[in-house]
């Protein structure tokens, strides 16, 4: 009978266990427990052809760069698909977080935002853009190579990533599924980042 | 004996455990999505013998609308060219994102004169609770779609996109305005097609 008892116990341990990885695996807006920073190190992205995006990014020439290469003190990513329609409600959001930082004189240059759109073509990419006028860059994703080595697995997700503009990189921030309030997102990430 | 027993434990606990985290780590959808959709695995990329080919005549239906009322596909017939989207079911993981893109890309069936039709073999109740999660509170998808229930599944039969388990293909038709069927895909149903893929058969069918 005792026996039986432990065994109950046991399986319901189980059980409980991967309910809370499950909560864990979606809950919003929490510290990461999936990508490190040696998968961030491994990501390249091409650098983009428009002039006016290399510039936002600190970057010149062709080829790939890594994130870390990107000359700001904090990069915000969000990863997005044009086919999530959670990305599509809050889209102009998200431009507008975009605007906030770049009219605060503290923050314009140090905080930098991308887009990285999982699953997505290129085509589908610029589809985006051009009908939410995003005003960040955007990349896309189309293997889910880069969506998988940040260890996303829903649209949207946020990760906050210290980068020093020389190729170091540490993500501080990761938040899936959105978040409300645009000035409250802002205070955390600047906080947790220590800018 | 104990040790089959315990065994037996063991094999039932990890795969409580796989079963829970599966759902939780098989890479998502949107998030908006995440708590309703259900869990089909990876299924055999097509499972159905075609029917139709690039220059035959569309068969001609006539199907309920989620938003009422009855749409044909001879309506269009002179008028635009028509896309029709089958998708496999309504609450499943690939179908949820695919809707949701045509839903922004109005511009583009616009420009090469057309429309699009979206049809499963759910029925309408169904129907309209899953679409309504594809758009903002209040709005609708600016597209029909269409319910192939009863009988079920007779659109998608003699269209040749019925699987072997009574839900369709994901297939895009492309329907020129004479009524002739520009282009097939029958698409891998664990994939989405790409948007491109649709703009460039628009293309074709304008030409044609």
């Amino acid at each position: 009978m005792k026996k039986k008892s432990s065994s109950v116990v046991f399986f319901l341990f189980i059980v409980v266990a991967a309910f809370l990885f499950l909560c864990a695996s979606v809950g919003t807006a929490v510290k990461s427990v999936f990508a490190d920073s040696a998968g961030l190190s491994t990501i390249e992205l091409p650098i983009p052809e428009s002039e006016g995006e290399k510039e936002y990014l600190g970057l010149t020439g062709n080829g790939n760069f890594k994130i870390g290469q990107i000359k700001a003190r904090v990069l915000i990513i969000e990863v997005f698909s044009f086919y999530c329609p959670h990305c599509q409600r809050t889209a102009a959001q998200i431009n507008d977080l975009y605007q906030m930082i770049e009219k605060r004189a503290d923050l314009k240059g140090k905080i930098k935002m991308i887009g990285i759109g999982a699953k997505n073509s290129r085509y589908e990419v610029d589809s985006y853009r051009e009908r939410y006028l995003v005003p960040f860059p955007l990349f896309p994703d189309q293997s889910i190579e880069i969506t998988e080595k940040l260890g996303v697995k829903g649209t949207p997700t946020f990760i906050g990533v210290k980068v020093d503009g020389k190729g170091n990189q540490e993500q501080f921030y990761f938040g899936e599924g959105g978040f409300q309030d645009n000035q409250k997102f802002l205070t955390e990430i600047i906080r947790l980042s220590g800018l | 004996m104990k040790g089959q027993k315990k065994k037996a434990r063991a094999v039932l606990c990890l795969s409580v455990f796989v079963v829970m985290t599966g759902v939780a780590l098989a890479y998502g959808q949107s998030t908006g999505f995440t708590d309703n959709i259900y869990p089909v695995g990876k299924l055999k990329p097509t499972d159905s013998v075609p029917k139709l080919k690039v220059a035959d005549v569309a068969p001609d239906f006539i199907l309920p609308a989620v938003e009422g009322g009855t749409i044909s596909l001879s309506q269009y017939k002179g008028k635009k060219n028509v896309v029709i989207s089958f998708v496999p079911a309504a609450w499943t993981p690939v179908c949820s994102d695919q809707w949701p893109g045509y839903n922004i890309s109005k511009k583009l069936f616009d420009k090469h004169d057309a429309v699009l039709i979206g049809i499963t073999v759910d029925n309408i109740p169904t129907l309209y609770s899953w679409t309504k999660q594809m758009c903002n509170p209040n709005e609708k998808l600016w597209f029909p779609v269409l319910s192939d229930f009863y009988p079920h599944g007779a659109v998608a039969f003699r269209y040749g996109v019925l699987r072997s388990d009574g839900v369709s293909e994901r297939a895009l038709f492309v329907i020129n305005k004479k009524g002739i069927i520009t282009y097939i895909d029958v698409h891998d149903i664990n994939q989405r097609p790409l948007l491109e893929a649709i703009a460039k058969a628009l293309e074709e069918a304008n030409r044609q």
